[in-house]
């Protein structure tokens, strides 16, 4: 994992501009300009479930044009990395599963700006997403999600701008299919009924720049999820640090989230039950990569 | 796990060698003749500010005086003060935005030029159409973006600092130099 941080790190040299994210996981409302367009490079490992030895990995490639100064659009295609040997969860984990990079899911979103932070009080968006996925981000396995998310993303600027406080309130609807399965132990349940899943987030972030271009940050994310089967699956706490470096060419945010509280669903023998570690990890790890054209 | 240097290739493959470097348009002393192209001497009266002063430029401009010490240049002809060229600093979004304001006897703009601009956008605020909305303002003027002065999408934070700035050096030169001429 850390050989993967430090690749990722020698791509910052790049002719680029940025329309940065100085957070990791809490979006911020600053507009994209008319006609600018970005890439975006993300990169997340998910680590550790208390028992076996569980890491997975989440590839973004992001897109995003401005299509009038308050109004932007994206996709993205992400893909997907999981090694997860000696952890057998019923309902959720059904088999040991390694397997390399493969194509997971499509994005498509859309961001209006309702204020700017450097021009009114405090900066709003609203981000609307749409996804399909394919595969199964906890297991591995195969599964079919079809997602709406929205998201109010609130920004203000203290000290000049040197100071950044970021909110984000939002929800998410998923529509959930799995696949049967061969060779899974008697007994083991792995529901093949359409499923249906709601979340809701809230995250806070604060961003400081401490040097020309540098900046260093902590967020909190809570996740709360509802479950056609379960009710209420898990909420989760996770909260962290964050560095990120911006210039004229391209910006770089790394973070490090670890879950300090959790709930819901746990599984039997889970040595630590003030987490959740069902479909969560005890670890996120982040790298993003910008470069405006 | 087998796959991990697979999933790096993509933004490893965005490596390129071009340097981000910063970026100065004008230097002082091109700024000063631009700004008063009449002028035959420039006299350094760099200015050492008390606090009392500093709490009296926040409040008459309205942003904090971040600075002790503020860079002036009194601009001459044949012998008589035609103005100030003032060089600051404010916050950008990742550097500070180096500019230089003139201000004429009675404190008035004359003039603004931007020395050095490191932003990813907002390279508007360099050329001309924007930098003359300044022209003629004074300390009582609102000085809003906005308003007053227009905002350029993508640069927003600068045009707001460069403009606060602006009026910031209106009232410094009220508080420090325009009862001692």
């Amino acid at each position: 994992m850390l050989c993967l941080f430090a690749v990722a790190a020698t791509v910052v040299v790049g002719d680029a501009r940025a329309d940065e994210n100085l957070l990791g996981y809490v979006k911020g409302a600053e507009p994209l300009p008319k006609k600018a367009f970005e890439l975006y490079e993300k990169i997340t490992a998910r680590v550790g479930k208390g028992t076996g030895d569980y890491q997975a990995y989440d590839a973004i490639t992001e897109f995003e044009y401005g299509f009038t100064d308050r109004f932007s659009g994206r996709i993205a295609f992400g893909a997907m990395a999981i090694e997860s040997q000696g952890l057998v969860i019923d309902g959720y984990l059904p088999k040991d599963v390694d397997y390399g990079p493969r194509m997971a899911g499509m994005e498509a979103a859309l961001k209006y700006n309702f204020l700017t932070p450097a021009k009114d009080p405090v900066g709003l968006a609203l981000d609307t997403e749409f996804v399909w996925g394919w595969l199964d981000p906890h297991s591995g396995q195969d599964k079919t999600t079809v997602s709406i998310e929205q998201k109010l993303l609130l920004q203000k600027y203290w000290l000049d701008g040197q100071l950044i406080f970021i909110a984000n309130a939002g929800y998410e609807m998923t529509h959930a299919q799995r696949y049967p399965i061969d060779d899974l132990p008697p007994g083991f349940d792995w529901p093949t009924g359409a499923e249906m899943e709601i979340g809701l987030q809230t995250g806070l972030g604060l961003s400081y720049r401490f040097a020309r271009g540098w900046f260093v940050g902590l967020e909190t994310l809570y996740e709360s999820e509802y479950e056609t089967e379960v009710d209420l699956e898990r909420w989760t706490w996770f909260g962290g640090p964050s560095i990120h470096y911006g210039s004229k060419k391209w910006w770089l945010t790394a973070t490090w989230l670890t879950q300090f509280a959790g709930g819901g669903e746990f599984y039997p023998g889970q040595p630590d039950t003030s987490l959740h570690l069902i479909e969560k990890t005890e670890n996120e790890y982040r790298l993003k990569v910008g470069f405006n054209f | 796990m087998r796959s991990i240097p697979a999933l790096i290739v993509l933004p490893a493959a965005f490596a390129a060698g071009a340097a981000a470097g910063a970026q100065e348009y004008l230097s002082q002393a091109e700024a000063r003749k631009a700004i008063f192209p009449d002028a035959d001497a420039f006299v350094d009266v760099t200015v050492a500010l008390t606090d009392a002063q500093r709490q009296a430029i926040q409040k008459l401009g309205g942003s904090r005086q971040r600075w002790k010490s503020q860079v002036v240049w009194r601009a001459e002809q044949e012998g008589k003060p035609v103005g100030w060229f003032v060089v600051d600093e404010v916050v950008g979004k990742h550097e500070f935005i180096t500019y230089a304001v003139g201000i004429a006897p009675g404190g008035v703009v004359q003039g603004i030029e931007i020395l050095v601009y490191r932003e990813t956008y907002g390279y508007q605020v360099r050329e001309a159409d924007w930098r003359k909305r300044f022209v003629g303002k004074t300390v009582k003027d609102p000085l809003q973006l906005d308003g007053d002065i227009p905002n350029i999408t993508g640069a927003t934070l600068s045009c707001r600092n460069v403009t606060a700035g602006v009026k910031r050096l209106l009232a410094l030169y009220e508080i420090v130099f325009a009862h001692a001429q």
